[in-house]
Protein backbone atom coordinates (compact mmCIF):
# COMPACT_ATOMS: atom_id res chain seq x y z
CA UNK A 1 0.00 0.00 0.00
CA UNK A 2 0.85 3.53 -0.54
CA UNK A 3 0.70 6.62 1.34
CA UNK A 4 0.99 10.18 -0.37
CA UNK A 5 2.48 12.57 1.69
CA UNK A 6 4.49 15.48 0.56
CA UNK A 7 5.33 17.08 3.75
CA UNK A 8 8.26 18.98 4.49
CA UNK A 9 10.92 17.10 6.46
CA UNK A 10 11.75 19.82 8.52
CA UNK A 11 8.72 21.21 8.98
CA UNK A 12 9.17 21.26 13.13
CA UNK A 13 11.94 22.74 12.54
CA UNK A 14 10.21 25.45 10.80
CA UNK A 15 7.68 25.86 12.82
CA UNK A 16 9.39 26.62 15.53
CA UNK A 17 11.46 29.53 13.49
CA UNK A 18 8.38 31.28 12.73
CA UNK A 19 7.07 31.22 16.65
CA UNK A 20 10.54 32.85 17.40
CA UNK A 21 10.35 34.89 14.53
CA UNK A 22 6.94 35.97 15.49
CA UNK A 23 8.32 36.30 19.57
CA UNK A 24 11.52 38.95 17.98
CA UNK A 25 9.01 40.56 16.05
CA UNK A 26 6.50 41.42 18.80
CA UNK A 27 9.16 42.77 20.80
CA UNK A 28 10.84 44.81 18.20
CA UNK A 29 13.99 42.42 18.44
CA UNK A 30 15.77 42.18 14.81
CA UNK A 31 18.14 39.21 14.42
CA UNK A 32 20.60 38.37 12.18
CA UNK A 33 22.35 35.09 11.78
CA UNK A 34 26.06 34.90 11.61
CA UNK A 35 27.47 31.68 9.49
CA UNK A 36 30.66 30.94 8.33
CA UNK A 37 33.66 28.18 8.74
CA UNK A 38 35.23 27.64 11.84
CA UNK A 39 38.33 29.82 12.33
CA UNK A 40 36.67 32.37 9.90
CA UNK A 41 36.31 34.85 12.39
CA UNK A 42 33.08 35.48 13.99
CA UNK A 43 33.76 35.46 17.41
CA UNK A 44 36.36 38.32 16.90
CA UNK A 45 33.94 39.97 14.69
CA UNK A 46 31.75 40.20 17.12
CA UNK A 47 34.06 41.45 20.02
CA UNK A 48 34.37 44.51 17.97
CA UNK A 49 31.04 44.60 17.08
CA UNK A 50 29.86 45.01 20.43
CA UNK A 51 32.43 46.59 21.68
CA UNK A 52 31.14 49.58 18.68
CA UNK A 53 28.02 49.63 19.49
CA UNK A 54 28.01 49.55 23.39
CA UNK A 55 25.96 52.43 24.68
CA UNK A 56 23.97 52.76 21.61
CA UNK A 57 22.17 49.40 20.92
CA UNK A 58 21.23 46.36 23.29
CA UNK A 59 22.54 43.31 22.16
CA UNK A 60 21.80 39.71 22.67
CA UNK A 61 24.03 36.74 21.44
CA UNK A 62 23.50 33.54 21.07
CA UNK A 63 26.67 31.02 20.42
CA UNK A 64 26.26 28.02 19.21
CA UNK A 65 29.11 25.32 19.48
CA UNK A 66 29.92 21.78 19.28
CA UNK A 67 31.55 22.06 22.39
CA UNK A 68 33.23 24.28 25.20
CA UNK A 69 32.06 27.86 26.55
CA UNK A 70 35.10 29.69 25.35
CA UNK A 71 33.35 31.94 22.41
CA UNK A 72 30.55 33.33 25.24
CA UNK A 73 33.21 34.13 27.78
CA UNK A 74 34.92 35.60 25.27
CA UNK A 75 31.77 37.92 24.04
CA UNK A 76 30.72 38.07 27.62
CA UNK A 77 33.41 41.01 28.07
CA UNK A 78 31.79 43.04 25.84
CA UNK A 79 27.89 42.03 26.51
CA UNK A 80 25.93 41.41 29.13
CA UNK A 81 23.60 38.95 27.13
CA UNK A 82 24.97 36.17 25.94
CA UNK A 83 24.04 32.54 25.86
CA UNK A 84 25.63 29.13 24.77
CA UNK A 85 24.60 26.30 22.89
CA UNK A 86 26.58 23.37 23.05
CA UNK A 87 25.03 21.22 20.37
CA UNK A 88 27.43 18.39 21.45
CA UNK A 89 28.32 17.55 18.26
CA UNK A 90 26.19 18.92 15.78
CA UNK A 91 26.91 20.50 12.54
CA UNK A 92 24.19 23.55 12.57
CA UNK A 93 22.13 25.18 15.09
CA UNK A 94 18.03 24.26 14.97
CA UNK A 95 15.04 26.33 15.71
CA UNK A 96 14.35 25.00 19.04
CA UNK A 97 18.12 25.46 19.95
CA UNK A 98 17.62 28.84 19.47
CA UNK A 99 13.96 29.30 21.30
CA UNK A 100 15.45 27.34 24.12
CA UNK A 101 18.41 30.13 24.03
CA UNK A 102 16.21 33.22 23.74
CA UNK A 103 14.88 31.80 26.27
CA UNK A 104 18.15 32.18 28.78
CA UNK A 105 18.12 36.26 27.27
CA UNK A 106 16.03 39.06 28.80
CA UNK A 107 14.60 39.11 24.89
CA UNK A 108 11.77 41.79 25.27
CA UNK A 109 14.32 44.28 26.81
CA UNK A 110 17.07 43.58 23.13
CA UNK A 111 17.15 45.47 19.97
CA UNK A 112 18.99 43.33 18.03
CA UNK A 113 19.83 39.49 19.13
CA UNK A 114 23.08 37.95 16.80
CA UNK A 115 23.09 34.47 16.67
CA UNK A 116 27.06 32.66 15.76
CA UNK A 117 26.00 29.55 14.16
CA UNK A 118 28.59 26.76 14.95
CA UNK A 119 31.52 27.25 12.46
CA UNK A 120 30.23 25.56 8.74
CA UNK A 121 29.51 26.40 5.94
CA UNK A 122 27.21 23.89 5.08
CA UNK A 123 24.75 22.88 7.35
CA UNK A 124 23.94 25.80 8.79
CA UNK A 125 22.30 27.33 6.21
CA UNK A 126 19.52 24.79 5.92
CA UNK A 127 17.89 25.75 9.09
CA UNK A 128 15.51 28.97 9.31
CA UNK A 129 15.79 29.91 13.05
CA UNK A 130 13.73 32.61 12.81
CA UNK A 131 16.41 35.45 11.85
CA UNK A 132 15.56 38.05 9.80
CA UNK A 133 19.04 38.01 7.79
CA UNK A 134 21.58 35.81 6.97
CA UNK A 135 24.84 37.17 6.84
CA UNK A 136 27.55 34.92 5.31
CA UNK A 137 31.24 35.14 6.40
CA UNK A 138 34.32 34.38 4.73
CA UNK A 139 38.39 34.50 5.56
CA UNK A 140 41.11 35.36 3.18
CA UNK A 141 43.16 31.88 4.64
CA UNK A 142 40.29 29.99 3.34
CA UNK A 143 41.03 30.48 -0.09
CA UNK A 144 39.12 32.47 -2.87
CA UNK A 145 36.67 29.57 -3.87
CA UNK A 146 34.78 29.23 -0.64
CA UNK A 147 32.01 31.13 -2.40
CA UNK A 148 32.11 28.75 -5.86
CA UNK A 149 32.01 25.72 -3.69
CA UNK A 150 29.46 26.81 -1.54
CA UNK A 151 26.88 28.15 -3.11
CA UNK A 152 23.82 28.35 -0.88
CA UNK A 153 25.22 30.43 1.64
CA UNK A 154 25.79 32.96 -1.15
CA UNK A 155 22.32 32.48 -2.21
CA UNK A 156 20.58 32.85 1.16
CA UNK A 157 22.67 35.54 2.86
CA UNK A 158 21.55 39.42 2.95
CA UNK A 159 25.43 40.15 3.31
CA UNK A 160 28.57 38.69 2.37
CA UNK A 161 31.64 39.71 4.38
CA UNK A 162 35.69 38.69 3.35
CA UNK A 163 37.43 38.69 6.69
CA UNK A 164 41.00 38.71 7.25
CA UNK A 165 42.26 41.28 4.50
CA UNK A 166 45.17 42.13 6.47
CA UNK A 167 46.41 38.73 5.61
CA UNK A 168 46.08 39.36 1.88
CA UNK A 169 50.28 40.24 1.06
CA UNK A 170 50.56 37.03 3.04
CA UNK A 171 48.19 34.37 1.84
CA UNK A 172 47.77 33.14 -1.77
CA UNK A 173 43.87 34.25 -2.76
CA UNK A 174 42.86 35.65 -5.70
CA UNK A 175 40.28 38.37 -5.35
CA UNK A 176 39.50 38.39 -9.04
CA UNK A 177 38.27 35.02 -8.85
CA UNK A 178 36.81 35.56 -5.60
CA UNK A 179 34.39 38.15 -6.91
CA UNK A 180 34.02 36.82 -10.60
CA UNK A 181 32.97 33.62 -8.66
CA UNK A 182 31.02 35.70 -6.50
CA UNK A 183 28.48 37.77 -9.08
CA UNK A 184 27.92 34.25 -11.43
CA UNK A 185 26.14 33.19 -8.25
CA UNK A 186 24.83 36.84 -7.15
CA UNK A 187 25.31 40.54 -8.40
CA UNK A 188 22.59 41.80 -6.23
CA UNK A 189 24.87 40.99 -2.85
CA UNK A 190 26.87 43.59 -1.17
CA UNK A 191 29.90 42.99 0.31
CA UNK A 192 32.22 44.16 2.53
CA UNK A 193 35.66 43.16 3.21
CA UNK A 194 37.45 44.24 6.32
CA UNK A 195 39.98 43.12 8.97
CA UNK A 196 38.38 42.04 12.59
CA UNK A 197 41.88 42.13 14.38
CA UNK A 198 43.26 45.60 12.67
CA UNK A 199 40.02 47.19 12.73
CA UNK A 200 40.32 47.97 8.76
CA UNK A 201 36.47 48.15 6.49
CA UNK A 202 35.16 47.68 10.44
CA UNK A 203 33.23 50.46 10.62
CA UNK A 204 30.85 49.80 7.06
CA UNK A 205 29.88 46.66 9.03
CA UNK A 206 29.15 48.53 12.38
CA UNK A 207 27.10 50.76 10.20
CA UNK A 208 25.23 48.37 8.27
CA UNK A 209 24.63 46.15 11.79
CA UNK A 210 22.76 49.89 12.36
CA UNK A 211 20.77 49.89 9.56
CA UNK A 212 19.57 46.71 9.61
CA UNK A 213 18.49 47.58 12.89
CA UNK A 214 16.33 50.58 11.58
CA UNK A 215 15.36 48.97 8.00
CA UNK A 216 13.79 45.74 9.63
CA UNK A 217 11.83 47.22 12.00
CA UNK A 218 10.57 50.06 8.98
CA UNK A 219 9.50 47.07 7.05
CA UNK A 220 8.11 45.07 9.56
CA UNK A 221 5.65 48.24 10.55
CA UNK A 222 5.23 48.55 6.78
CA UNK A 223 3.84 45.09 6.28
CA UNK A 224 1.49 45.28 9.23
CA UNK A 225 -0.60 48.62 8.58
CA UNK B 1 27.14 16.48 7.73
CA UNK B 2 23.79 17.41 8.70
CA UNK B 3 22.39 13.95 7.38
CA UNK B 4 21.89 12.78 10.95
CA UNK B 5 19.50 15.61 11.89
CA UNK B 6 17.78 14.88 8.66
CA UNK B 7 17.17 11.20 9.21
CA UNK B 8 16.18 11.87 12.54
CA UNK B 9 13.62 14.33 11.34
CA UNK B 10 12.00 12.28 8.89
CA UNK B 11 12.07 8.93 11.21
CA UNK B 12 9.71 10.55 13.80
CA UNK B 13 7.83 12.54 10.54
CA UNK B 14 7.13 9.01 9.04
CA UNK B 15 6.05 7.46 12.43
CA UNK B 16 3.69 9.65 12.75
CA UNK B 17 1.76 9.10 9.33
CA UNK B 18 2.90 5.45 9.92
CA UNK B 19 -0.75 3.30 10.26
CA UNK B 20 -0.91 1.23 13.43
CA UNK B 21 -0.12 -2.77 12.38
CA UNK B 22 1.50 -1.24 9.24
CA UNK B 23 4.63 -2.45 8.48
CA UNK B 24 7.23 0.36 6.32
CA UNK B 25 8.53 -1.32 3.71
CA UNK B 26 10.37 2.16 1.60
CA UNK B 27 10.39 6.18 2.01
CA UNK B 28 10.24 8.41 -0.62
CA UNK B 29 12.04 11.71 -0.25
CA UNK B 30 12.89 14.13 -2.03
CA UNK B 31 16.11 16.43 -1.67
CA UNK B 32 16.79 19.53 -3.21
CA UNK B 33 20.15 19.75 -5.27
CA UNK B 34 21.21 23.07 -3.21
CA UNK B 35 21.00 20.73 0.04
CA UNK B 36 24.30 18.99 -0.04
CA UNK B 37 22.81 15.94 1.38
CA UNK B 38 24.85 12.78 0.60
CA UNK B 39 22.44 9.96 -0.27
CA UNK B 40 24.48 7.17 0.84
CA UNK B 41 25.40 9.08 4.41
CA UNK B 42 21.30 9.52 4.71
CA UNK B 43 20.92 5.66 4.02
CA UNK B 44 23.60 4.57 6.76
CA UNK B 45 21.87 6.73 9.33
CA UNK B 46 18.18 5.75 8.22
CA UNK B 47 19.54 2.46 9.20
CA UNK B 48 21.45 2.92 11.91
CA UNK B 49 18.29 5.16 13.47
CA UNK B 50 15.71 2.33 12.68
CA UNK B 51 17.71 -0.41 13.76
CA UNK B 52 16.30 -2.92 16.60
CA UNK B 53 12.70 -0.93 15.68
CA UNK B 54 9.56 -1.52 13.95
CA UNK B 55 10.80 0.37 10.98
CA UNK B 56 14.15 -1.83 10.70
CA UNK B 57 15.00 -3.11 7.50
CA UNK B 58 13.08 -0.47 5.72
CA UNK B 59 14.44 0.71 2.57
CA UNK B 60 15.27 4.85 1.98
CA UNK B 61 14.51 6.23 -1.43
CA UNK B 62 16.31 9.28 -2.45
CA UNK B 63 14.80 11.39 -5.69
CA UNK B 64 17.77 14.54 -6.12
CA UNK B 65 15.56 17.53 -7.38
CA UNK B 66 17.44 19.50 -10.33
CA UNK B 67 17.63 23.49 -9.56
CA UNK B 68 15.07 25.53 -10.86
CA UNK B 69 15.44 29.52 -10.57
CA UNK B 70 13.26 32.44 -11.87
CA UNK B 71 15.69 35.91 -12.69
CA UNK B 72 14.72 38.39 -11.01
CA UNK B 73 16.20 40.50 -13.62
CA UNK B 74 13.96 39.64 -16.42
CA UNK B 75 11.78 36.86 -14.77
CA UNK B 76 13.44 34.17 -17.10
CA UNK B 77 12.97 30.64 -15.82
CA UNK B 78 16.07 28.46 -16.18
CA UNK B 79 18.02 25.19 -15.01
CA UNK B 80 21.43 26.17 -13.77
CA UNK B 81 23.16 22.79 -14.40
CA UNK B 82 26.14 23.78 -12.36
CA UNK B 83 24.83 25.07 -8.67
CA UNK B 84 28.00 27.65 -8.57
CA UNK B 85 26.76 29.37 -12.01
CA UNK B 86 23.28 31.13 -11.79
CA UNK B 87 23.81 33.53 -14.38
CA UNK B 88 20.82 34.21 -16.66
CA UNK B 89 20.48 33.30 -20.08
CA UNK B 90 18.82 35.57 -20.89
CA UNK B 91 20.02 39.07 -19.25
CA UNK B 92 23.26 37.40 -17.90
CA UNK B 93 22.13 38.96 -14.39
CA UNK B 94 22.65 36.59 -11.12
CA UNK B 95 19.43 37.20 -9.49
CA UNK B 96 17.59 33.69 -9.16
CA UNK B 97 14.98 33.53 -6.91
CA UNK B 98 14.85 29.57 -6.23
CA UNK B 99 11.77 27.55 -7.48
CA UNK B 100 12.78 24.05 -6.51
CA UNK B 101 16.22 22.31 -5.91
CA UNK B 102 16.07 22.97 -2.23
CA UNK B 103 14.53 21.56 0.89
CA UNK B 104 13.56 17.99 1.60
CA UNK B 105 10.24 16.69 0.73
CA UNK B 106 9.21 12.89 2.21
CA UNK B 107 6.95 12.54 -0.76
CA UNK B 108 5.20 8.81 0.22
CA UNK B 109 5.53 5.41 2.11
CA UNK B 110 5.65 2.10 1.24
CA UNK B 111 3.56 0.30 4.10
CA UNK B 112 2.17 -3.54 4.00
CA UNK B 113 -1.00 -3.92 6.09
CA UNK B 114 -1.47 -7.67 8.05
CA UNK B 115 -4.33 -9.28 6.92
Amino acid sequence: MDIPVVENVLKLNDEIAAENRRRLGEAGVVCLNLVGSPGSGKTTLLEKTLDSLRGELRIGIITGDIATTRDAERLARFCDHVTQINTGGGCHLDANQVKQGMNNLPVEDLDLLIIENVGNLICPVGFDLGQDAKIGLFSVPEGEDKPAKHPRVVLESALLLLNKIDLLPHVPFSMDVFESDLRKLRDDVPVLKLSAVTGEGLDAWVDWVRQSSTTVKRDRAAATT
Amino acid sequence: MHEGAIAEALLEQVRSFLPDQAVLREVHIDVGRLEHLEEMVLQTFWAALTKGTGEEGSLLSVNVIALQVRCRGCGMEYEPEDPAIMLCPQCGAARPEILQGSGVVLRRMEVEQPD
